[in-house]
C-alpha cells in the first residue's frame, strides 16, 4: 500500500506532533474559560443555571451524602488561604477574618485528558472544538475515568433518573440534549448544545462565529459575570485576550510568566493535563 | 360525494371540513386551505402556531417573582414550553443577570404540588361555589396579607379594598430592608435612596447582606463586579454570622449580636479623633453618641477591639469614595447612615431615588410590622375577611404572635396559593393561583423605579392547570363584584394591563404594546426625590451584653436560596449547597469552635435550642464565621405541609423567636436568647465539602491587593 504509507510520511510531521505542539488535531475551535475569582461571591447561580440547561437530576439527601450528586458545575468553598499561611500566621485566626474561598469546579476540558485514554470503549474523547466529550450511548460505565480525574468531575448515573421529574416537572426538559440513564458517566460539556445551535446559525447567516456568539449558562447567568467563555483559536476573543495577557500558555506545564504577579493560573499545572479553564487568584487586603 | 374518488387528500379534506380532523392525528390539523387541489406544499401535523416553530426557542420577555427585586427575565420558550430563564439584558436593575432563585423560578411553574382546583374545607369545587361561598360569608371588611406588591395588581387590590368598606393591606416579608429604609428616611429624607456601589471604592455594611438577600442582590452582584474591576474595591463586612457578603469580604468582622450600631460609632469616633474628619455633617444628638463612643464602649459592647476600628477607619479614609450600609436594626442603619455624612457620601454614592408617575404603581414593601399588627388585628376581631397571597404567615411568623390563633379569630379566610402550605391548611377557601410563568402583571422593583423602569411580566406558556387563575384576574374580579369604579368594561385583567399601559405609553397601537412585550419593561414618567436633612435626628445604642452563663443569642439568618422558606419546595435550590456550610436538605446551627469547646460539642452533634418560646433540635455546624456569643440557624427549612420536597426537612429557627418589636421600626426582632443542650446523639451532616482546607494544594488561591495593584499599575494583571 504505498499510498498510504506515503501518506503517513507526507503527514508524519503533524502527526507526531505531541500536546506541547497542539497536538495532532486539527482544531477548529478551541473553546476555553476564565473564571476570576476576585469577582465570585459563590451565590451557586451557576450551578443552578446548569440544573436547568443540562437536564440534572436532583439526588436526595442520601445519595447526596453518598457523593452520587450530579452537579456538573459546583461551587467549593474552603476557609483556608495557602499562600497567605505567612500573613495569616502573624494575625489573630480566630475568626474567619478574610471571609471564605469560593472556587466555581467543573470539567476543565483537559487537552491532555487523563479520562480519555482510559475509557476502553472510546465514549470520552477530544472533539475538533476543543472539548472532551462524552458519548453516553457508547458509555459502558467502567467509571475508569473518573477514577483518573483529577478534578472529580465526572458523575455516573448509578441510578435511574426518572423520579427526579414527577410529572409536570419532565416538561422542563431541555430537548436539545438527552436525559442520562443508569450507568452512564456524564459531565460538563460546556453547553455544546449551545455552541451546535450557535455553530448552526453562523453558518445559515454565511458567516464565522464571533465571539459572544455562544454563552454557557454558567456564563450568562453569572452575576458579577466572573466567567468568560470563547474560543482560544480567535484571537480577538476576550478569553484569548485575558490568556494572553495572563501569560499563560496551552501545551506546558511550565508557564513563563514575565510578571509573577500575574493572577492567571491554572488547578494542577503541575499534573500536565493542559486544562482549559483559567482561574484569576481571589485577592484580598491585608 | 358518491361520484367523488376517495383519495387520500379528498380524505382528508372531508374530515378537515367536517372537524373530525383532529382525531386522526391527535395534533392540530392543517386548515382546508392547504389542502385544496393544485397545493402542492404538506405541511407537517405538527406545525402548531405559525409563530411556533417546533424545534425552535424563542424567548419572551418577563419578570422574576422569586423575591421582591423584580428582575426582568427572557423565558425561552419551545414547543408551548418554557424552559430556561435567563436575566433580561435590558433591564438596569439585573443586566441579563439572575441567582439561583431566579433560576429555580422554573421549578416554582412545573412543581408537582401545585394547586389544581378551588377547595372549600377539605372538598374540592368549582370557582363558582367557591367564590359564592366567599360573597356569602364575608362580612365587614377584608384584609389582604400578601407579600411585597407593586404595579397594577397593587392598583387592583386598593380598588377591591377602596370599594369594600376600606380595608387594610398588610404586606409581609420577613426579608426585607425596612430598617435601613426607616433609618434613610429619617436621615436624608428618602427612604429608597439609589446606591451606587460600582462607584465606590470601598465598602462598609454593617448587618447587611447586600450580595445576598438584601433589596435587590442580582443587581448589587452586578455592581459588585464592577466594584472588584480596577481599581478594585474593599468591601468589610461586621457582623453577628457570616452572610454571603461577609464571605466574600477583605476584611470580615464578628461583632455580638445586636452591637453593630456599637461598632459603626465606633468607626465614626476613629475617623473623628484619628483623621480629624469633621461630623459637623451630622446632627448634634448623633454627633454626641460618637464621641460617647469610646474604643472601651465599643470593645465592651462588641467584643470589637480598637486595632479592628483604626482599620476600617484607615480603609474608609483611604479608598474614597466609599458607601456605608447597615441593616438588621434602625441603630445600625442610623449609624451606617451617619458615616455616610461624615464621609460625604451622600451625593456621590447615594443618591435620590424617584417616585413613580402615577404613584400607587409603586412598590408596597413587606416588613414583619405588618405581620405583627395582622396577628394584633386578628386577635382584636378587626379582621373578619382575609386574602391571604403570596404569603405564609402561619410559618414565617415567630412563635410569639400566635399566628394560629389569630387566624381562627378570622371568620373568613381566603388563600390564594399555587402550593398548599401552613396557611393554607388554616384557610376556609383555597383558589389557586397561576404560576408566575403563567401570569400577567407590572411590577416596580425596589430600584427600578430610580429610573422610571416598571418590569412587565407576560405568560410564557398555557396554564398547567386550566383552573388556576392570575393574582391580577382574582382582584379584578373581586373587585368588580365589589362594585368598585372605572372597572367594569374590562374582561378579565390582561384588558386591564393593556388598557392602562397604553395610557402609559400614550399609544393604544398595536406595535407598541408589542414593542413594550419585547423589552419586558415600561419607561414610566418618574420624579427625582431630593434629599432633606434632619437635625433632630438621635441615636440610642442598644445594650448588647454578653448574654449569661448557659446562654447564647440565636439569629436567625437568611439565605439567597431557600430564602423565607418560600423556595424549600424547589429540588433545585434543596440540592444547591448552602453558601457558607454547603449543607443541602436539611438546617443546621452555626457555633463557634470556641463556643462548642466550651460546651463540649463537636461537628455533627445534635442539640435541643430552647427559647422562652419553643425548642427545636438540630445539628452543629463549627465554624469561625459567626460570633462566639452567637449560634445561627439559616431560615427556610422546618415545613410541616409544603409539599413532597420541604415537608419534614430540618426545622424552622422562626419558632423560637419572641414577639419582640423594635420601638422605631416596629418590626419583630430576629434574636433571642437560647440555652443549647446537646442530645447525645451525632450524625453526618450531608455536605458538598467534608473538609475546610486545601493542605497546601492551589485550588482557590488568593494573593495580596498590593501585588494586584502592582498588576494593575503594570496594565496587564486586570482582567
Amino acid at each position: 500500500m504505498p499510498s498510504l504509507l506515503g501518506n503517513i510520511f507526507k503527514g508524519w510531521a503533524h502527526y507526531s506532533k505531541g500536546v506541547e505542539e497542539g497536538g495532532h488535531h486539527d482544531y477548529e475551535h478551541m473553546f476555553a474559560m476564565v473564571i476570576d475569582l476576585d469577582r465570585c461571591t459563590g451565590c451557586n447561580a451557576c450551578s443552578t443555571a446548569c440544573y436547568a440547561e443540562n437536564n440534572l437530576p436532583v439526588v436526595g439527601e442520601d445519595k447526596f451524602g453518598a457523593r452520587q450528586a450530579m452537579h456538573w458545575m459546583r461551587v467549593e468553598r474552603y476557609f483556608d488561604e495557602p499562600d497567605m499561611d505567612k500573613i495569616a500566621a502573624a494575625e489573630e485566626t480566630d475568626t474567619q477574618s478574610r471571609g471564605a474561598s469560593f472556587l466555581p469546579m467543573m470539567c476543565q476540558h483537559c487537552n491532555a485528558a487523563p479520562c480519555e485514554p482510559v475509557c476502553p470503549v472510546g465514549a470520552t474523547y477530544h472533539t475538533l472544538d476543543g472539548l472532551n466529550a462524552q458519548v453516553y450511548n457508547r458509555c459502558i460505565g467502567s467509571r475508569y475515568c473518573a477514577n483518573n480525574c483529577p478534578f472529580r468531575v465526572r458523575y455516573f448515573n448509578f441510578y435511574d433518573t426518572a423520579e427526579s421529574w414527577p410529572a409536570p416537572m419532565d416538561q422542563q426538559l431541555n430537548p436539545d440534549l438527552s436525559v442520562r440513564s443508569k450507568g452512564v458517566m456524564e459531565k460538563c460539556t460546556m453547553c455544546i448544545q449551545r455552541t451546535r445551535a450557535a455553530r448552526d446559525t453562523a453558518k445559515r447567516e454565511g458567516r464565522a462565529l464571533i465571539d459572544g456568539d455562544i454563552q454557557t449558562a454558567c456564563q450568562q447567568t453569572c452575576p458579577t459575570s466572573a466567567i468568560v467563555f470563547g474560543d482560544l483559536l480567535d484571537e480577538t476573543s476576550a478569553v484569548a485576550k485575558i490568556w494572553k495577557r495572563q501569560q499563560v500558555k496551552l501545551g506546558t506545564y511550565k508557564q513563563n510568566k514575565e510578571n509573577p504577579d500575574l493572577r492567571g493560573y491554572r488547578i494542577f499545572e503541575e499534573l500536565n493535563v493542559d486544562a482549559k479553564v483559567l482561574y484569576l487568584e481571589r485577592v484580598r487586603e491585608v | 360525494m358518491s361520484s367523488t374518488k376517495i383519495d387520500r387528500r379528498n380524505f382528508l379534506k372531508v374530515l378537515g371540513l367536517g372537524g373530525a380532523g383532529a382525531a386522526l392525528a391527535g395534533c392540530d390539523m392543517p386548515s382546508y386551505a392547504t389542502l385544496e387541489e393544485g397545493e402542492e406544499q404538506v405541511f407537517s401535523y405538527l406545525a402548531p402556531e405559525e409563530y411556533v416553530i417546533p424545534g425552535i426557542g424563542v424567548w419572551y420577555a418577563s419578570t422574576c417573582l422569586q423575591c421582591p427585586a423584580g428582575c426582568g427575565v427572557h423565558g425561552r420558550v419551545r414547543e408551548g414550553r418554557a424552559l430556561k430563564l435567563e436575566g433580561n439584558p435590558n433591564t438596569a436593575v439585573n443586566r441579563g443577570k439572575l441567582c439561583q432563585m431566579g433560576q429555580a423560578a422554573l421549578q416554582t411553574h412545573y412543581n408537582p404540588d401545585r394547586i389544581a382546583k378551588p377547595r372549600i374545607g377539605a372538598k374540592e369545587v368549582t370557582w363558582a361555589q367557591a367564590l359564592a361561598f366567599i360573597k356569602a360569608k364575608s362580612t365587614g371588611t377584608p384584609a389582604w396579607l400578601t407579600g411585597a406588591i407593586s404595579g397594577h395588581q397593587g392598583v387592583l387590590m386598593d380598588a377591591h379594598l377602596n370599594a369594600s368598606g376600606g380595608g387594610k393591606h398588610y404586606g409581609v416579608e420577613i426579608v426585607n430592608a425596612q430598617a435601613w429604609r426607616s433609618a434613610c428616611a429619617d436621615t436624608i429624607g428618602d427612604a429608597q435612596p439609589d446606591l451606587h456601589i460600582d462607584k465606590a471604592r470601598s465598602m462598609v455594611s454593617f448587618g447587611a447582606d447586600v450580595l445576598g438577600t438584601w433589596i435587590s442582590p442580582v443587581k448589587f452582584m452586578a455592581d459588585y463586579g464592577e466594584f472588584r474591576a480596577a481599581p478594585r474595591g474593599v468591601l468589610t463586612v461586621i457582623e453577628p454570622a457570616m452572610t454571603l457578603s461577609g464571605a466574600n469580604a477583605d476584611h470580615w468582622v464578628a461583632a455580638r449580636p445586636g452591637s453593630e450600631a456599637a461598632v459603626a460609632l465606633g468607626v465614626a469616633n476613629a475617623l473623628a479623633t484619628e483623621y480629624s474628619v469633621s461630623t459637623s455633617a451630622l446632627p448634634t444628638g448623633v454627633a454626641d453618641a460618637i464621641f460617647t463612643m469610646t474604643p472601651e464602649r465599643v470593645r465592651e459592647l462588641s467584643g470589637v477591639d480598637t486595632r479592628t476600628l483604626s482599620r476600617i477607619a484607615g480603609t474608609l479614609m483611604s479608598n474614597s469614595p466609599s458607601l456605608v450600609i447597615g441593616d438588621g436594626s434602625y441603630e445600625n442603619a442610623v449609624a451606617a447612615m451617619a458615616l455616610n455624612l461624615m464621609l460625604g457620601n451622600i451625593g456621590a454614592t447615594i443618591t435620590p431615588g424617584a417616585d413613580l408617575v402615577p404613584a400607587d404603581l409603586a412598590m408596597r414593601d413587606g416588613s414583619t410590622k405588618a405581620l405583627a399588627n395582622f396577628a394584633k388585628n386578628a386577635q382584636s376581631g378587626d379582621i373578619q375577611a382575609a386574602f391571604i397571597s403570596g404569603a405564609n404567615p402561619v410559618f414565617t411568623a415567630p412563635d410569639g404572635l400566635n399566628m394560629k390563633d389569630a387566624l381562627a379569630k378570622i371568620e373568613l379566610k381566603v388563600a390564594i396559593a399555587m402550593f398548599e402550605d401552613e396557611t393554607t391548611q388554616f384557610c376556609d377557601v383555597v383558589l389557586p393561583l397561576a404560576s408566575p410563568l403563567e401570569d400577567w402583571g407590572t411590577h416596580a422593583p425596589p430600584l427600578g423605579a430610580a429610573r422610571g423602569e416598571i418590569h412587565v411580566q407576560q405568560p410564557l406558556m398555557e396554564k398547567l392547570h386550566p383552573e388556576a387563575l392570575g393574582l391580577g384576574d382574582i382582584l379584578l374580579g373581586l373587585a368588580q363584584d365589589a362594585g368598585a369604579a372605572g372597572l367594569d368594561d374590562f374582561e378579565d385583567y390582561y384588558g386591564y394591563l393593556r388598557t392602562a399601559i397604553s395610557a402609559m405609553i400614550g399609544t393604544g397601537q398595536e406595535a407598541a404594546w408589542q414593542d413594550v412585550l419585547q423589552a419586558g419593561k415600561v419607561q414610566a414618567p418618574a420624579t427625582q426625590r431630593s434629599f432633606t436633612a434632619n437635625g433632630s435626628l438621635t441615636i440610642n445604642v442598644p445594650e448588647s451584653k454578653a448574654p449569661g452563663k448557659g446562654e447564647l443569642i440565636l439569629i436567625t439568618t437568611a439565605r439567597q436560596g431557600l430564602y423565607d422558606g418560600r423556595h424549600a419546595n424547589l429540588p433545585w435550590l434543596q440540592e444547591a449547597p448552602d453558601q457558607i456550610s454547603k449543607a443541602v436538605w436539611d438546617s443546621w446551627a452555626e457555633i463557634h469552635p470556641t463556643t462548642a469547646a466550651r460546651l463540649g460539642l463537636k461537628d455533627g452533634d445534635y442539640v435541643t435550642i430552647t427559647s422562652a418560646d419553643g425548642a427545636l433540635t438540630t445539628r452543629i455546624f463549627l465554624y469561625k464565621g459567626v460570633h462566639p456569643d452567637a449560634i445561627a440557624v439559616p431560615m427556610g427549612q422546618g415545613h410541616t405541609h409544603y409539599g413532597r420536597y420541604a415537608s419534614s426537612v430540618g426545622v424552622n429557627p422562626l419558632n423560637l423567636l419572641g414577639a419582640d418589636t423594635d420601638a422605631r421600626t416596629g418590626e419583630v426582632s430576629n434574636t433571642t436568647t437560647v440555652h443549647v443542650q446537646a442530645t447525645g446523639d451525632n450524625r453526618y451532616l450531608v455536605r458538598l465539602m467534608d473538609i475546610d482546607r486545601q493542605y497546601g494544594r492551589k485550588l482557590t488561591a488568593t494573593i495580596s491587593a498590593d501585588q494586584q495593584r502592582r498588576n494593575q499599575s503594570n496594565k496587564q494583571g486586570g482582567a
